[in-house]
């Protein structure tokens, strides 16, 4: 296997976009390209996500963006796995230029869900779960993970101020940072009054709709002999699955696919969960965030919740986690989510996230979840 | 491989659909193998892997394993807000997920509480509290 790195990144601001899909995508995947000191003549593949793009009457996009980009005979696939769609790609991207199979391999996710109203996202979002035994049953993404929260909460005592820390901490990262959806800060009292979308998750449990679109380009170490900017050293890229119906899972605590993934990429990098400096989870949701902490291998079950609390996962704390302001708050536009947790790494590894930096950026892990845990990427980053 | 050498689902998803809508039966499988029993329809079983599901009527009533009181729903339950979405363990084995039209805030329900499936005129699998059962939705 060859020595793999992320070498360039970019990410639009998320929220509302007025341009198309592939026009965002377009856009971030030059910038993305450049930020590693190439031109897009230097890409071999490129894998694109847009899960929604039926939303815009579009598929197939990613010939649209090479064209785009001036390189129509480069070869693209696009990579849906619902909101760890560009994870997936980043996976897809590490295999090919590990395996010698590219040397230079674009990765953009892009999505674009605001000309929509409520009721179509929410239902465009359902479809994502399996539609004859949930989304049929009534299902919605706010009510599958609050379906989680109730088991949990029934196994172990979780206070609202927990979620609601969680909101706290993530607004105040995105406040932070200008690619984020909110740039707001929120208090306690505005978290614990906001209207019940799914009972126990509030409006301020849940990430928003948001536009946007992020890029990574993926190269192998022997290529970029002078790399622009500080790469980021893929030390695991692993994809898990897992059974998607919660009628079929035995256990409601967590999602296995995330416990998995973590198993094995902390194998793949030689790390244990101790040397991660920081970290990029899938936060959907408040308790996505707790489960995530839990069955990554940070917190003992049960315990995450009480963590946050206590401010451990703070940009400052022991261990930081999601100091861009993660789904929750810096948004979910979803095929973009994957891809922009790495250019969260990317931007901490060169300095670039000013405002809102950690204390130590050595290494970093970035977990994605598709729908409720039938997909999962775990990527790990070094430095060189 | 040819055709008639791959294994069969016993049942299809239309027959699960039209089991609930219209005979008021909960279909599942069970495995021969290893016994699981689940509503969700497959070639195998999800977790010892052999294909050796055979028909299985699920039982009507069971308990409450999750719930969540939803306000916003997506387009097939715009009028039907607030309403339970619940995961119930069926007696006997066997989970499934449904909706309580009639259960409209967290304070009516808890886990553990036990409920009876209640064929209704509206989507998806509809379920009762056991106490309520005949005299509501």
């Amino acid at each position: 296997m060859r020595e793999t790195w992320v070498v360039g990144a970019a990410s639009n601001r998320f929220g509302k976009m007025k341009e198309s899909t592939r026009e965002a995508a377009t856009r971030v995947s030059l910038e993305a390209i450049r930020s590693a000191g190439l031109e897009p003549k230097d890409i071999d593949y490129t894998f694109v996500s847009n899960a929604f793009g039926i939303s815009e009457h579009q598929a197939h996009i990613g010939p649209l963006i090479n064209g785009g980009l001036g390189i129509p005979e480069v070869p693209s696939a696009t990579v849906e796995s619902a909101c760890s769609s560009s994870s997936a790609g980043l996976h897809e991207a590490f295999v090919h230029v590990a395996g010698g199979f590219a040397d230079a391999v674009l990765v953009v996710g892009a999505e674009k869900l605001s000309h929509l109203d409520t009721l179509a996202a929410t239902s465009y979002f359902a479809i994502a779960a399996d539609y004859p035994f949930e989304t049929k049953n009534g299902a919605t993404f706010p009510g599958l993970y609050a379906t989680l929260a109730s088991a949990y909460q029934h196994k172990f005592p979780t206070r609202p101020e927990m979620f609601g820390s969680i909101a706290i901490k993530n607004h105040a990262n995105a406040a932070r940072n200008p690619h984020a959806h909110f740039q707001k800060e929120i208090s306690m009292e505005t978290y614990l009054a906001s209207p019940m979308i799914a009972s126990p998750l509030r409006l301020y449990d849940c990430c928003p709709f948001s536009d946007g679109a992020a890029a990574v380009v993926v190269a192998a170490k022997e290529a970029m002999p002078a790399p622009a900017s500080e790469p980021l050293v893929v030390r695991a890229s692993v994809r898990t699955g897992s059974i998607t119906e919660m009628q079929d899972r035995p256990d409601l605590l967590g999602l296995p696919a995330s416990r998995a993934a973590a198993e094995k990429a902390f194998r793949q990098a030689r790390l244990g969960p101790k040397e991660i400096d920081f970290l990029e989870v899938h936060d959907c949701f408040t308790i996505a965030e707790v489960m995530a902490l839990e069955d990554l291998g940070f917190f003992p079950r049960g315990t995450a919740g009480a963590e946050e609390l206590e401010g451990t996962t703070a940009r400052d704390g022991k261990l930081p986690v999601n100091p861009s302001g993660g789904l929750k708050a810096k948004g979910h536009p979803v095929s973009a989510t994957g891809a922009s947790q790495v250019v969260e790494v990317f931007e901490q590894f060169n300095g670039l996230a000013k405002g809102r930096e950690v204390p130590r950026t050595g290494t970093a892990l970035t977990h994605n979840v598709g729908a409720t845990g039938g997909s999962c990427s775990v990527h790990i980053f070094a430095r060189r | 491989m040819p055709a008639d050498e791959l294994p069969a689902a016993p049942h299809t998803v239309a027959d699960w659909f039209r089991g609930y809508e219209e005979n008021g039966r909960l279909r599942g499988f069970r495995c021969a193998h290893c016994g699981l029993v689940t509503a969700t329809w497959g070639l195998a079983c999800p977790r010892c892997g052999r294909s050796e599901y055979v028909d299985r009527d699920l039982p009507p009533t069971g308990a409450v394993v999750a719930y969540t009181i939803l306000s916003v729903p997506g387009d097939d339950f715009l009028n039907d807000a607030p309403y339970a979405y619940v995961v119930v363990e069926l007696d006997g084995g066997g989970r499934v997920t449904g909706w309580m039209p009639t259960v409209r805030d967290p304070t009516q329900l808890a886990i553990g509480d036990r409920v009876r499936f209640h064929p209704g005129y509206k989507p998806g699998v509809q379920f009762v509290k056991e106490s309520d059962a005949g005299t509501s939705a």
